[in-house]
Parts: C-alpha cells; structure tokens; sequence
C-alpha cells in the first residue's frame, strides 16, 4: 500500500492507512474528504508557477516524513511541548483535533487538499500562558534519499502572555528525480503572545515546494515572521497572517533567492480584521541567471477592522539581465477607517556606484557583490535567531551570487 | 621618484562628450597640490579616472604611480597600490555596516597573492583598536560603526567617515575632491586636522576645490589651474590668492588674449 502511486490510490486505500495507522475517525474521514476533492480538482490556476515538469500523479505517497527537532529539553519543565505531531494525535487529541485545517484552509485547491489528505507527520509546538521560552526551537523537515513525496506539518499554538521562537527549516541534498514537498505550516498566536517565526526553505534541486502557511494572531499578539527562499526548482507559497485580534502587530520580512532556472513564488498576505493592528511587510528578491521569482503580495483590510496600519514593500536586485522578477503588490480596502496604508515596490541591477565606492578601497569586485547582496538581505538575515543557520545560508547565498 | 602621481597628456570622455584634453600634471610624492578650477572644467572628472571609475572612456595618455602605468588596473588594484579617492558625493551600501565595510577594506589591502586570507586579516581585537582611535581622532560617536554605510549620513559625516578611511588605510597619495563641499565650519576644521595629520612625506595629497576656502586649512605647495579639460596654469600657494580675488574669468581673458 505504501508504495502506491498517487494515480493508484483511492479513497478507501488513504481511509484504511488512517485506520492501520490506529489514527481517530475524525481524521480519516478529513484525509477522505480531502483526497476527494484532489481527485476531483483539477490543475490549479496558477499563471505564474509552471508546474510542467511535475507529474504528481506518478509520485507515491510514502508514509515516512523526514522531522529533525532540536530544542532544549529544559523548556519541557517550563511546560513547553514540543514533539512529533504523530505523537500529539494521542496526547493532545482535543486540540488538534479543534486546530488542524481550520487556519490553511484545506479544500482551496488541488494541491491545499493533497496535502490534508496525507500528511504525514511534522511538529506540534504548544507554549502554555505565561511562560517565556527563552531558546530558540528548530523543526527540520528533509527528504530521505529516493524519497519522491514529503507532506509535513507544523502547528504552532502559543498561550495569553507567553513567547517562543521557532525555526522552521526544509532542507536536503540535491534529488536526481524529481520531488514534491507540499508542507503546511498553522500557527494559532493567543493574546498578547509573542511568536518569532523563521521559516526557511533551501531544498537540493529538482524539489517542488508547494506550500501553504498561516499565522493568526489574537488581541495584543505580537510577531515577527521571516520568510526566506533558497532552494528547490519550483516554489509556490501561499502564505497569509491573519491580523484577527484588536492591536495585534506582525512584521514580517523576506528574503527570496532565484538562480539557474529556479522559479520561486510567494504571495504572502496580510489580511486585517481586528481593530487598531499593524502590520509591517518588507520583502527582498535577488534574482540571477534565468530565474523567476514572483512577488505576489497583499493587503487586505476587512469591513469589521478599523484604525489599521499597514505597510507593504518589495524591493528586487537583478544579477542578469535575462532573470526576472514580478511584483505584484495589491491593496483591497473594504472600510473607511484606515489608519495609515501603504505600499511600495523597487526594482533595479547591481549599482554600478556602490561597486566603485567599494573597488576604491581595495575591495575586489566578486567580494563587493558578495557584500552588497548579503547587506540587501540583512534585515531578513538579522532576525535569524540561531547564528550556525545563519552562517549555513550566508554559504548558500555567496554560491547563487 | 615613485610616490610621483605623473599625468600625461590624457585625455577622457563619458559617451561622446570629450571631457579632459590633454591634461599634463604631476603631483609630487610627499606635498600638497592643489587643482582648482571653475564648475565644468573637469576636474572631478580627473579625481575619478585617477581612482578608476569604470564610466569614463580614457581616449588618449597616461598616469604613472609607483612606476606603473595604472590605466591598466582596476580600482580596487590601484586603492592597493597607495591610492585613495575621497569622493565628493560618498555612496551610501545599505545592510553594509561601517565596521565591516572598513574591515573588509582592511582586510583587502592586507591580502597577498598565494596566501590564505584569514591568514593575513587584521585580528579583531586589533582591529577594533585601530578603529576606535581613529574615530576618537575625527570626533565620531561609538554607535556610528555600527550605522549602515553612508545611510542617512549628514554632509559633515559622509566627509569625516572618508578621512576615516584614509586613516586606517594610510594611503600614500589621496586624491581629495570637493572634500569642502556639504560642510560647515566645524566639519571643515575637522575634516582638515584629518587630512593635515596624515598629510606628509608618507601621504602626498592632490586636493580639487573650486574654492580657495578650504586652502585656508589645508596649505598646498602647488596650485594648479585646470579649465576646459586643461591644466592652463601652474604656481604656489599665492596663485589660489589671486584666483580667490581676481576670480576664474581673468584666467579665461587671458588665455583667449594669448591664443
């Protein structure tokens, strides 16, 4: 059964893995449904994300998913949990039962609804009220050698008052045949929490990441969110931080890198609804080769906020004048009661006087490159809470430049 | 002598427009020279082909230092062999902050062909050091290492983080343009003592103004007239007295008098 294609397996083959997986009903009959609608959907419309050389249907749902934790086990006394969400399906039933798929919607589209119908495992991360997690927690997700499908999921559930930090991380060595790791990541901020949320993503080649992520904060809660895309041939990441809770705040920063024939999308959005909340986006895009990279960001401000503030940049870098890159920022208003509102996007080569300025001092060329790019990055790069990961990508960006 | 700046009929040009016609000048190792001249004479133009800049054509001549012919290298050679450029509009780099831009330029000017370059980079302690001292020397706030390259920079701390530069990187032949401009009183008092303390038999100095103002703090032994892409007269000190008081047009009626 394990070893099926997507085209072979049918409802009754993903119900009765539930079931020998000794999973509740509850969750068998969602992955049912699930499975349903993707059988049923047909290709996204994606205009953007070619989605060509990925043949799902010939892929084979495996029941292993690769999840690395590392955290310091004295948060555990804190009553910081933080385990396989395999794991959590028996301790914390109740909860997940009540918080999965309610924040990433499930049957959006094809692929949104391939991923509630097998998902594997991933991580479950619940700070209770009050309590300071003061280390960073990391999540890797990766792919076994000869692994064709990886389908993990984060849930993040943070009490009133407390904080934490997580690193989420997808990573592996470059697949000879082609990957999919379709990833959902939900993240449910209580009141006046604090969550520091790095989500990375530097896949070897020939990885399709299609993924989607959703943040949600109550009243008072408080974010800091960085996106950083490195790796895989083609991403696609629908990625949206629901401001729901009156003064809640999220700054949120990216870092997109495309080179070679990579296609990277990422449309993240902020969507406001409760009252007097900010939010802040900033993302950067470097693009090199013949790469694309798509900025498909926006606000959206509901009826029932008020008092919002908001502010959108994108800003791109080109390395080759045969890479591209599209911007698309929008802004849907549905009140009159906007605080402050803004969004700008740039778009420009390497500047030729800043490479002087710093030839003139001695510097070589390719090092002036090197620092004028990761000094693009560094509001992104600033954030990352674990020095070592930072170091690692730093590598990997010196290598695209 | 090697430390001689020596420029040879050279001549330049951005797109089609010729801009420098044939400019004889030779700055001595070791003194001051000044090169003054109205707006649109060229001589920024002179400061950036000297240091390298990669948007000039250089269309004819020479400029020999150190006993080569530096049209041949790129800027970041030329800054290697003792050269330094003061720029007139210094560039902000954002994300690029000042204590590692200036350890990087460092750090470069310390790399030897064939060797590993952690080998030869300045420790950090030391660098540190050489840092801190240096900025005591120009009045510079702590926190201003840590501020990204020329961002959001006042006039007066673009020019002083220059002279910084030239500090730690002890050039032997700074090239000075406009240093005056962007700067009030203070700044310019400053920015000189700067100058005037590197400036000596180890740093010989070109200083382009159009003004005499900044002469008044930094005394040049040479003063040099340059117009319409031409030097057109050369002299001491009492020559940017005379241009200060007679202006730039006596020297145009002049020449149109000679020709």
């Amino acid at each position: 059964m394990t070893n099926l294609t997507l085209r072979e397996t049918t409802a009754e083959v993903i119900v009765a893995r539930a079931q020998a997986a000794g999973e509740p009903g509850w969750l068998a009959e969602r992955r049912r449904d699930a499975w349903t609608f993707f059988a049923q959907a047909g290709p996204p419309e994606w205009r953007r994300t070619d989605l060509s050389g990925l043949l799902p249907d010939e892929l084979g749902p495996t029941d292993t998913t690769a999840v690395e934790l590392m955290w310091d086990p004295a948060l555990a006394a804190q009553g910081v949990i933080f385990k396989p969400i395999r794991q959590a399906l028996d301790s914390h039933e109740g909860l997940l039962r009540k918080c999965l798929d309610t924040a990433v919607a499930p049957l959006t589209h094809k692929f949104s609804a391939l991923r509630a119908a097998l998902w594997h495992d991933g991580v479950f991360l619940f700070v209770p009220r009050n309590v300071a997690a003061d280390t960073p927690l990391r999540v890797r997700y990766g792919l076994s050698a000869g692994e064709r499908t990886t389908f993990p999921r984060t849930l993040v559930i943070t009490e009133a008052n407390s904080s934490v930090t997580l690193v989420e991380e997808f990573t592996s060595a470059d697949q000879t045949a082609v990957a999919l790791a379709a990833p959902i990541s939900e993240i449910f901020a209580g009141p006046g929490s604090n969550v520091r949320f790095s989500s990375v993503q530097h896949w070897g080649a020939n990885v399709y990441h299609l993924g989607g992520q959703q943040l949600i904060l109550e009243h008072d809660a408080n974010a800091e969110w960085t996106s950083i895309a490195l790796g895989g041939k083609v991403q696609h990441i629908e990625a949206e931080t629901t401001l729901q809770g009156n003064g809640s705040r999220v700054n949120w920063l990216g870092a997109t890198f495309a080179n070679h024939d990579q296609v990277l999308v990422m449309a993240p959005w902020l969507r406001h609804v409760g009252h007097s909340a900010e939010s802040f986006m900033q993302f950067k895009t470097v693009v090199n080769d013949t790469s694309y990279s798509v900025f498909d960001g926006m606000i959206k401000i509901e009826h029932e906020s008020a008092a919002t503030s908001t502010r959108l940049e994108e800003h791109a870098l080109h390395l080759s004048p045969n890479a591209r890159n599209d911007s698309i920022p929008s802004l849907k208003i549905e009140t009159n009661s906007v605080l402050k509102g803004g969004h700008a996007s740039t778009s420009g080569d390497l500047d030729d006087e800043q490479l002087f300025y710093m030839q003139a001092r001695g510097i070589p060329k390719d090092e002036a490159r090197r620092m004028i790019v990761m000094g693009f990055f560094s509001p992104a790069l600033d954030t990352l809470p674990i020095e070592a990961l930072r170091t690692e990508l730093e590598t990997i960006i010196e290598g695209k430049i | 002598m090697s430390n001689d700046l020596i420029i040879k009929d050279l001549q330049a040009s951005i797109g089609e427009k010729a801009i420098l016609r044939g400019v004889n000048l030779t700055v001595r190792g070791g003194t001051i020279h000044a090169v003054m001249g109205p707006n649109g004479s060229g001589k920024s133009t002179l400061a950036n082909i000297i240091a390298g800049h990669p948007s000039y054509t250089v269309t004819g001549g020479e400029i020999w230092y150190n006993e080569q012919n530096i049209l041949e290298l790129d800027a970041a050679e030329r800054s290697k062999l003792g050269l330094f450029l003061a720029f007139q509009y210094p560039v902000a780099v954002p994300g690029v902050s000042v204590a590692n831009f200036l350890r990087a330029a460092l750090n470069a000017h310390r790399a030897e062909a064939g060797k590993d370059p952690k080998l030869t980079a300045i420790p950090v302690p030391a660098f540190r050091k050489l840092l801190r001292e240096g900025m005591q020397s120009l009045e510079m706030d702590e926190g201003f290492a840590r501020r990204y390259l020329n961002e959001g920079f006042s006039g007066g701390e673009k020019k002083r983080l220059e002279i910084l530069q030239m500090t730690l990187l002890k050039p032997s032949m700074a090239i000075m343009d406009e240093t005056d401009s962007g700067l009030d009183i203070d700044a310019l008092r400053i920015v000189a003592e700067g100058v005037n303390r590197l400036a000596g038999p180890a740093m010989g100095a070109l200083v382009i103004t159009h003004y005499q103002r900044l002469l008044n703090y930094i005394k040049p032994g040479f003063v040099s007239v340059m117009m319409d892409g031409r030097i057109v007269r050369e002299g001491g000190p009492e020559l940017a007295l005379e241009l200060e008081e007679k202006g730039y047009d006596w020297v145009r009626e002049e020449l149109a008098g000679a020709a």
